[in-house]
């Protein structure tokens, strides 16, 4: 195996694999400070930060240091190589660099955004000097408060570090940014009447190493030292992207991408960074219901609503007629395979059916050439199926169900009287029932419906279960490519609105808490495709659950495919 | 209406046969473009990228980059005049003579004068160091200037 | 030793110095004949013989230059001649283009022949307006006589030059620098490797050579290796990696001397040399105080150091950078040193790309300093500031991509090692430089 030697300490390499001095350190935990190299763009070495001594082992053993000081982002490691970051040489390279940045940078902690997740601040404690020598006025640059509709510039906090201009040209292929002027007079700029705001803009705000893009849904919100970070997972589309939902009291303040080369790289889109506000929605089911005959209000307590479910989907198995359910793309794994494996057990012949997947547009592929279309190599797609986990809940339901029916046809079905209960669980917030649909559910004796939003057929149900959003929930999402990713539960739902897992769980009269490795492994037993999840645990990188070669997927696949439904 | 007129982007099209990518010709086009309208402005620089199939920012990237090129707000008079301030044209005069010249023109560098003839600039060296101080009148140049020698050549423009 | 013979400049005075026929009256156009008559490996080869080194500014060995091209590439190789003489102090190439076209034009193509290239750029800075227009009847008149385009001389060779003007950026003669502007983007240098040679401009193998240098190549290979050898200096043999300087150089010479002007002579002559016997010596009877040898990213000989060999290496033991451009600037004893690197400093604040981070910022502090300096605000730990942010940027200590910032730092580190009781006295005198209008000369 490659060895390459950090800080004296040895990193072995895949013979295969090709890293730079970076991110070799990175593994045995040595930091290398940098900010213009990033992992997804394009090399250019220029902030200078990332300076390391490297030299090269000989046949004899001995080693023979290059004289100069080299970029760490810039040089790749190979076998024998010696790296050393913190000679008294690197170090006085480090702190004469970040005093550079420092020079014309005003020192607006205070009132920065970036305080606190800044590089700048980090490398500075870590390695500045503390105080500048500049004795001159600082250069002072205006602000460019309209970069795009959800990006502002703070022009004299930019460090040139280029990384924002890169992701224009190089993952969106978009190309709004542009570096005007040289030298010192250099500036992050946009084209006049060509803002940036492309499908991905709101991923300069990340890449911005320091305070200079800011995000104007967050800016000004939160302190970042406030906000807690749970990792999680972009429900807005097929894609999957790993994300963080970073919060405070129960509040999303802004969902940034997490890193996952298994899932979607580095980024995120802006629909799914911006796509949570319906978590906060004013109008979110907040409490049980269950209404009389009368239709009037019998209950508001999840003490009384939750047993009288149970006794009428028990009571619902025992009639002539089948038990039926609509278990939504939206669903979590085990939420998908909790109510399938209890409706099951109430009645064998419960029919199940996967609720609607929205699908809007084509797949939307970066980066785009100039005359947008897209061009090869794909680097960031944002699917047209808008729901997180269809490849999941088709897992569970071709387990349960010989065959399927599709939501459709299931619909049609309950509006001719077939169903003795259905249980409809909703989730999408961007709706997934239309009046007319609705309509014919006045046939089925007992509807019941999970879900977040009002809808047509919470207006129409027996029981109405309030139900958490992604960002509330645990579990388990499968992606477009069967990666297999755990949401994690970031804050409590409003009001009585409980984690639809909780819920069925308690409808299910399992014992004990909701418990995600309980379920795992019992899925993993019961589903063979379902094995890699036996552990229990997920790591955050996920894992993939492809179907065996040969097995037919395509039964479900053209299922509930819907047109696009509006929205409560 | 274009900005760039057909002769303009006829010569820009002889450009891009010289070079394997169209956006080899991204100076020589600015050039065109600059020479002719005194300026580059953003309708111009649209064109242009729309010829050498680039973005708009790319174009702009570029243009700015170089000190030569001016947008639209600060137009260029008649004639460019650039007074080398580098150190041969330095230790003979050359501050000076941009200093007089800056105060004769009533300008500051990189100002127009007021009846729009004269575009003064500060050059870096300007490669005619054997005949300091020296000054470029468009991109012609004329060596050992004094003043006088300068005011006259700008007085018969 | 015979008598130096001029051949870069033996034409420059006549009157029809720049017309084809009048090129080809004085043997024009021979040495591309012959040079065509032989293998391409074999012209690299006289080149390569006769220690022929970059004109430009870094003395790197042309012939060893082409010989790191790939063997045997499919596709086009390209010659970029570096036109863009920008170092202040230098115009030798500008003299060269205007007055003598052809001789650079054949050196053109012979380099292409020899680098097996069918494409050559000539970026030629936009100031060079007069160069331009010689460089471009002259390319027309070669392209009526079969001298460029297809089937050059009557042979299988095919050649097209194609001008390309910049638009005022210094760091265009950087050569990384000068292929990112022929691509139509800003100036900036490319991180190294992949050199040139191997993925250069529209990522094909590129030699970039200077104006001089390709002029030379036309004598090379007209009088030979060892003609070009027998003029200059010889390689110090205890010293391995020495590769001599051979061949005659043009030396530029201005600022405080009688007869500012560019001279042709064998490498080795000595600054004083220069200044006496070329340029009439320092005007006004005064001394010299400071030369620089070669454009001012040098930096500074001192009055002591005036026989100094300007060949490749004696500015080196001097303290300079290097040879340089040959740009040779004479200051004489009643110029400030601290003005003199105020120029210097506000020169590459002005001409920083702005890519690597020492550079940007530190050129534009150390011009910074120097303002305040010069405005009575000195102190004198400003002078170990200075050194300190000199020494911290460029190639050499490795925290830049490219040289730009140890031509800005060399200047200052002469200067405040050479000069420093000066600008000691200047800074505790609490004088300020009589300028011409401080805020209109401190723009950059």
């Amino acid at each position: 195996m490659p060895t390459v030697t950090v800080n004296k300490q040895p990193v072995e390499i895949k013979p295969d694999e090709r890293i730079n001095c970076v991110q070799a350190a990175q593994r045995v935990g040595v930091e290398i400070p940098s900010y213009c190299w990033h992992p997804a763009l394009s090399v250019v070495a220029s902030c200078r930060m990332c300076l390391v001594e490297v030299g090269e082992t000989k046949p004899d053993g001995s080693v023979v240091m290059q004289p100069k000081l080299v970029p760490g982002c810039q040089t790749p490691v190979k076998d024998g190589m010696v790296v050393v970051a913190d000679s008294p040489r690197v170090k006085a390279a480090q702190q004469a660099t970040l005093e550079y940045l420092l020079l014309n940078h005003p020192l607006d902690c205070p009132v920065c955004d970036q305080a606190g997740e800044c590089l700048l601040q980090d490398y500075s404690y870590r390695y500045g000097r503390g105080y500048s020598r500049l004795d001159e006025p600082k250069e002072l640059k205006p602000d460019k408060d309209y970069i795009g509709d959800q990006i502002t510039l703070f022009t004299d906090r930019c460090i040139m570090c280029s990384r924002c201009v890169r992701f224009t040209r190089e993952i969106s292929g978009t190309a709004e940014l542009e570096i005007i002027n040289r030298g010192s007079h250099s500036e992050i700029d946009i084209f006049p009447g060509h803002p940036c705001n492309n499908k991905l803009a709101g991923n300069v705000v990340d890449l911005c190493p320091v305070g200079a893009l800011c995000s104007k849904d967050f800016l000004y919100k939160q302190r970042v030292w406030w906000l807690r970070p749970s990792n999680s997972v972009c429900p807005l589309c097929s894609t999957g992207c790993s994300i963080h939902v970073d919060q405070n009291e129960d509040t999303v303040y802004r969902l940034r991408p997490r890193a996952n080369p298994q899932a979607q790289g580095h980024f995120m889109c802006d629909e799914g960074r911006f796509g949570w506000k319906y978590t906060h929605s004013e109008s979110r089911l907040t409490t049980p219901l269950q209404r009389a005959r009368s239709g009037s209000v019998a209950s508001h307590d999840w003490d009384v609503v939750l047993p009288a479910v149970r006794a009428a989907l028990v009571k619902a198995a025992t009639s002539s007629k089948p038990l039926a359910a609509v278990l939504s793309p939206w669903m979590t794994l085990e939420e998908a395979y909790l109510l399938a494996s209890y409706l099951k057990s109430l009645s064998p012949k419960a029919r199940l059916a996967i609720g609607p997947v929205r699908v809007v547009g084509e797949d939307d592929r970066y980066p785009k050439g100039v005359h947008g279309q897209p061009v090869e190599p794909v680097k960031f797609t944002i699917r047209a199926e808008k729901c997180p986990n269809r490849r999941g809940v088709e897992i569970v339901l071709e387990h349960f169900e010989d065959s399927l029916v599709s939501f459709g046809d299931l619909l049609g079905s309950a509006a001719a009287g077939d169903f003795s209960a259905l249980y409809l669980v909703g989730g999408d917030p961007g709706g997934w029932i239309t009046e007319q649909q609705a309509a014919g559910l006045a046939k089925v004796e007992t509807v019941i419906v999970q879900d977040i939003l009002p809808s047509a057929a919470s207006a129409r149900a027996t029981f109405v279960l309030p139900g958490g959003s992604f960002a509330e929930r645990d579990g388990t999402f499968v992606n477009l490519a069967w990666l297999a990713q755990e949401i994690r539960r970031a804050i409590h739902g409003p009001g009585d609105a409980r984690p639809d897992g909780r819920i069925l769980w308690d409808l299910a009269q399992r014992r004990g808490l909701f418990s995600l490795p309980l379920l795992r492994r019992e899925m993993a037993d019961a589903i063979p495709q379902l094995a890699p999840l036996r552990d229990g645990l997920l790591d955050d990188h996920g894992v993939f659950v492809r179907p065996a070669a040969g097995i037919p997927q395509a039964g479900v696949a053209a299922a509930g495919v819907t047109p696009e439904i509006p929205g409560p | 209406m274009p900005v760039l007129n057909a002769e303009l982007r006829a010569r820009i099209q002889t450009e891009l046969a010289k070079y394997p990518t169209k956006r080899a010709a991204t100076l020589p086009a600015l050039h065109i473009a600059h020479d002719a309208l005194r300026s580059v402005p953003p309708a111009a620089i649209e064109e242009i990228a729309e010829l050498l199939e680039l973005h708009p920012a790319e174009v702009f990237d570029t243009m700015s980059f170089y000190g030569f090129f001016r947008d639209d707000k600060r137009p260029l008079g008649k004639h460019r005049v650039w007074v080398c301030r580098s150190i041969s044209c330095m230790l003979r005069g050359g501050e000076d003579l941009l200093a007089q010249l800056s105060r004769r023109l009533g300008v500051a560098p990189g100002g127009t004068s007021a009846d729009g003839k004269v575009t003064l600039e500060f050059a870096e060296c300007l490669g005619a160091c054997e005949g300091a101080p020296c000054l470029l009148l468009d991109d012609e140049c004329h060596m050992n200037q004094t003043e006088q020698s300068a005011a006259a050549m700008i007085d018969k423009l | 030793m015979p008598e130096f013979e001029p051949v870069l400049l033996a034409r420059i005075d006549k009157p029809d110095s720049t017309s084809l026929a009048g090129y080809r009256a004085d043997g024009g156009y021979e040495a591309l004949k012959k040079a065509l008559a032989m293998a391409p490996d074999d012209v690299t080869a006289i080149v390569k013989d006769s220690g022929l080194r970059g004109r430009g500014g870094a003395g790197f060995p042309a012939g060893v230059k082409w010989t790191f091209l790939p063997k045997n590439h499919p596709g086009p190789i390209y010659l970029c001649v570096n036109a863009d003489e920008s170092e202040p102090g230098t115009f030798n190439n500008r003299i060269l283009m205007e007055q003598d076209p052809h001789q650079l034009l054949e050196g053109i193509a012979i380099a292409c022949h020899a680098i097996r290239s069918r494409t050559a750029y000539l970026y030629l800075r936009y100031e060079y307006g007069r160069s331009f227009r010689v460089l471009d009847k002259a390319i027309r008149e070669c392209y009526q006589a079969g001298l460029l385009g297809k089937n050059i001389l009557g042979t299988s060779f095919n050649l097209d030059v194609y001008l390309h003007r910049g638009a005022g950026a210094y760091i265009c003669g950087e050569e990384t620098g000068l292929i990112e502007s022929l691509e139509g983007k800003r100036a900036w240098p490319r991180i190294k490797p992949p050199f040139p040679a191997v993925e250069g401009l529209f990522g094909k193998p590129t030699i970039v050579n200077n104006v001089e240098t390709l002029c030379c190549v036309t004598h090379v290979v007209s009088r030979g290796a060892d003609w070009f050898k027998s003029i200059g200096v010889p390689p110090n043999l205890a010293d391995k990696r020495d590769l001599g300087s051979y061949g005659p150089k043009l030396y530029c010479i201005s600022g405080h001397v009688n007869r500012p002007c560019c001279v042709e002579l064998p490498l080795g002559v000595t600054a004083r040399q220069l200044i006496d016997e070329h340029g009439g010596g320092v005007w006004k009877w005064r001394r010299a105080k400071a030369v620089v040898p070669g454009g001012i990213s040098m930096g500074f000989l001192s009055a002591d150091e005036l026989d100094t060999s300007l060949d490749f290496n004696g500015p080196l033991k001097a303290g300079c950078l290097g040879l340089g451009t040959a740009g040779v600037v004479v200051i004489d004893d009643q110029t400030s040193m601290v003005d003199v690197l105020a120029n210097c400093c506000r020169f590459f604040a002005h001409e920083s790309c702005g890519q690597c981070t020492p550079c940007r910022e530190g050129t534009s502090w150390m011009k910074k300093i120097l303002d305040r300096v010069r405005a009575g605000l000195g102190r004198l730990e400003d002078l170990d500031l200075l050194q300190e942010v000199a020494g911290s940027m460029g190639i050499i200590p490795g925290t830049t991509i490219c040289g730009l910032a140890d031509g800005a730092a060399w200047p200052v580190k002469n200067a405040l090692t050479k000069f420093r009781a000066e600008f000691e006295e200047y800074i505790r005198s609490g004088r300020q430089s009589i300028s011409a209008s401080p805020e209109l000369m401190a723009a950059h």
